[in-house]
């Protein structure tokens, strides 16, 4: 039952911040997207995805606020309350399907690896240096956009 | 409860908002909308699949999901400090009169 609140939740969050006329209601419906999939997560058992996810999603929001609020074009236009209503409802159908409906998959033979055998002997460590050296390319890559700026000043 | 389903939802929400919605910032939440639908869908099957490998994938996702992010948003503010406005219609506007302008 609890999969399916969150399911809920997580699809009529996307719906919001996607069609919300206002930029700053959509940063924060965007929030609830996050929350719920972080919340997904732990309820299924992955608990360091649902802690990334929680850390990545605060980052991120934290810089969509920013934006937001500094390049959104001010609107006095105001959503109506009919409009959100409506966007919740077709939320909740829109959830339906993945409740209702299911997708016969063979079974297969799964490994019962944990996370730290995932990232000793599967190649764990490997992702994650691939992670820190595609990290430290854009670091490096906005650092020198960063310079050609202030030289060209 | 079928996740590929819901994942496959949520792709759909961001795609349609990727090709419909005109502002900018809705745009960059389009894709971000893609982007939890793809790990939503890559760690819940290997979650149900009890494999560990798939959140020390998750951490590649993000890495390269927080970079296309940092990519887009300042993307974001150099359009919109150069044409005054986060509207894609009305940015098209004003290069095609600088376009015409510029060949007279």
């Amino acid at each position: 039952m609890i999969l399916e609140i969150l399911s809920i939740g997580l699809i009529v969050s996307a719906c919001l911040a996607l069609f919300l006329d206002e930029v700053m209601y959509s940063v924060a419906a965007l929030s609830g997207t996050f929350l719920f999939t972080a919340l997904l997560y732990y309820v299924n058992g992955a608990i360091y995805a649902a802690i990334f996810q929680f850390a990545v999603g605060v980052g991120t929001l934290a810089i969509l606020f920013l934006s937001g609020e500094m390049l959104s074009d001010k609107s006095t236009k105001k959503t109506s309350p009919k409009k959100t209503v409506a966007l919740i409802g077709a939320g909740v159908v829109l959830t339906l399907p993945a409740i209702f409906l299911s997708i016969s998959s063979s079974t297969g033979t799964y490994s019962d690896a944990s996370f730290g055998n995932a990232l000793w002997n599967l190649s764990g460590v490997d992702v994650i240096l691939q992670a820190l050296v595609i990290l430290t390319v854009a670091l490096g890559i906005a650092i020198i956009l960063y310079e050609r700026r202030n030289g060209g000043k | 409860m079928n996740f590929v389903i819901l994942s496959l939802v949520m792709l759909a929400i961001g795609i349609y908002g990727l090709l419909t919605k005109r502002q900018l910032l809705k745009v960059f939440i389009s894709i971000e909308l893609i982007a939890t639908a793809a790990t939503l869908n890559f760690v819940m099957l290997a979650s149900s699949a009890g494999q560990g490998l798939g959140q020390a994938f998750l951490i590649l996702a993000f890495s390269t999901d927080t970079a296309l992010s940092a990519v887009i948003l300042s993307l974001l503010v150099i359009v919109t400090k150069k044409y005054g406005t986060s509207n894609i219609n009305e940015i098209l506007k004003m290069q095609e009169k600088r376009d015409s302008e510029a060949e007279q």
